[in-house]
């Protein structure tokens, strides 16, 4: 599944620096003919995609690479700063929505009892999350939002055994960084996704058994 | 024969006085030395074969790891470098990293979070160069992912060659079982050659050139967590990480036996071992154990944790607790 999503933004991201190509390499066919035909889309410059590094560099032969890739974290890890008010400004906050959205499409909110939008989106202002007395708190903040009603995870995330931590366990050696709720856990749908296992064991020659026979036995 | 004073003015020794050297006896001498020369040349002959498979004089008559003053360590660092290069043509850096005062290691697994994914036991090998035919061959990983019926731990209907489509299954849940650096570790008990014993820190370690290969730590432990080296480790020459520990990561000799060590070449510089970095899931929490304020001591002070079979009496250092 992850993997079906890395290629399909693999190919968006290709796709966006194809036409990119296209648009600034294709010399336009005269005045006249430009005129008539659609106006090129402007070339939006942007930055290789980026994401925060995860543990120290020297550790190139370890996947230390956060397990969850979405959609929207990669148009942001792309290089887009886009600003949801510049729709939401005219759409009307609502608590309920019994039709599937016509944005969004890909959200699907499997978060428990925790059904509502604006259970966690600000109602006025969509570049934010909200607090309990309607105060906003920043998008970067996001541990603060989730910890509103996992307090006890919150507080273990604070003391650093819930989250992974990479680097050193010695501060006075080294810095640390520990991965943030939404680096691990989707907020519309945050059980932890099944994984393809990697490869086990195979049967070592010097063992009694093999493994299939121990495996129907119970 | 009378001993002869040496007279005043004699420029001669006492001894050279009291046994002068004939030609009678200097031909005794020499034949006898000649015969000497002979047998130990005779007696010498294995070694030369010896060194055809790679094991040298200096390394059949190294010391033991505890004897060896730091000139002998560091020439034997070397050596091992030049070894490793020309068996596998990368240089690594060994080094021989000592524990630290007031550190005593301890790890936490949250059974709860692990879905059995196996990354750190495929980390486990990128980490410490154990001998792989390929790149999925885990056989020697110092980590086995048993998946157990959820409702008990019942480790003798558990499965580590389990390999469905996609993990967690339902119903089960899986644990990772290493060595559990036992504060009363049997293995270390049996060895009868004291190749392996627990340092400072806490982690049990073998010095590989030390080993004799007999496995009698490997049957001692409960907790499978020995492997053996039945031949020459194979390792292509990209997956070697060079940097290396004495006592840890460094390419092993055929016959000997080896095991986790906490990453002691990482852990002893303050790092995270590989395992943790690589876990998806955060389910693993490592620390130094004297430290109040650490990771582990929060686990320690704030979950219910268990040790594996405490029944045998091993006191790990190694604990399993079950957590959101």
């Amino acid at each position: 599944m992850r993997n079906d999503r890395r290629t399909t933004d693999a190919t968006g991201r290709s796709g966006l620096v194809f036409l990119a190509l296209i648009a600034s390499v294709l010399p336009l066919p005269g005045g006249e003919s430009a005129a008539t035909a659609t106006p090129a889309l402007p070339v939006v410059t942007k930055p290789t995609p980026t994401q925060p590094a995860v543990g120290l560099p020297t550790d190139r032969h370890l996947d230390k690479e956060p397990p969850r890739a979405t959609h929207g974290l990669d148009l942001v890890k792309m290089g887009w700063t886009y600003n949801c008010m510049d729709c939401h400004r005219l759409l009307e906050a609502k608590w309920h929505r019994d039709a599937p959205m016509v944005e969004h499409q890909n959200i699907r909110l499997i978060h428990g009892e925790n059904r509502f939008c604006l259970n966690c989106h600000h109602p006025t202002n969509r570049n934010a999350f909200v607090d309990y007395d309607g105060s906003e708190i920043a998008e970067s903040d996001v541990v603060r939002l989730c910890a509103k009603c996992h307090g006890t995870t919150f507080r273990d995330w604070q003391a650093g055994v819930h989250g992974r931590r990479n680097g050193y366990w010695d501060t006075a050696s080294g810095s640390r960084s520990q991965l943030r709720c939404i680096q691990c856990h989707d907020p519309h749908a945050p059980k932890f996704p099944v994984m393809k296992p990697l490869a086990p064991p195979t049967y070592p020659a010097r063992a009694a058994h093999p493994p299939t026979e121990g495996r129907a036995q119970h | 024969m009378n001993p002869v004073e040496p007279a005043d003015g004699d420029s001669r020794t006492v001894e050279q006085a009291c046994s002068p050297l004939t030609r009678r006896t200097f031909l005794k001498g020499s034949a006898a030395s000649a015969v000497g020369l002979a047998a130990m040349a005779a007696a010498l002959r294995p070694l030369l074969a010896l060194e055809k498979e790679n094991l040298t004089l200096d390394a059949l008559l190294q010391r033991h790891y505890r004897e060896l003053t730091p000139d002998q360590l560091g020439r034997i660092l070397d050596r091992l470098e030049g070894e490793c290069e020309r068996t596998y043509g990368v240089h690594p850096e060994i080094r021989d990293i000592r524990p630290r005062d007031g550190t005593e290691f301890a790890y936490a697994l949250n059974l709860g979070r692990c879905i059995g994914c196996r990354k750190c036991a495929h980390a486990c090998l990128r980490e410490n160069n154990q001998s792989r035919d390929s790149d999925e061959d885990i056989n020697m990983s110092y980590i086995r992912v048993l998946e157990l019926e959820k409702g008990g731990i019942d480790l003798e209907t558990s499965d580590h060659y389990y390999d469905p489509g996609t993990v967690p299954r339902p119903g089960k849940y899986y644990m990772p079982v290493q060595c559990q650096q036992c504060r009363e570790a049997p293995c270390t008990k049996v060895c009868p050659v004291r190749a392996t014993w627990k340092e400072p820190d806490g982690v049990v370690v073998v010095d590989y050139n030390w080993c004799i290969g007999c496995r009698y730590c490997m049957a001692a432990c409960p907790y499978d967590a020995r492997r053996f080296n039945y031949s020459k480790p194979k390792l292509a020459a990209k997956h070697i990480n060079p940097d290396q520990g004495y006592l840890s990561n460094r390419i092993r000799p055929k016959g000997v036996v080896e095991k986790c060590t906490f990453c002691l070449h990482r852990t002893r510089e303050g790092k995270y071992p590989a395992c943790l970095e690589v876990c998806p899931t955060g389910a693993r929490v490592f620390g130094n154990i004297r430290d109040p304020d650490s990771e582990i001591n929060y686990i320690l002070q704030n979950k219910r944790v268990y040790v594996l079979k405490e029944d045998v009496g091993t006191r790990p250092r190694f604990y399993y607790f079950f957590d959101k």
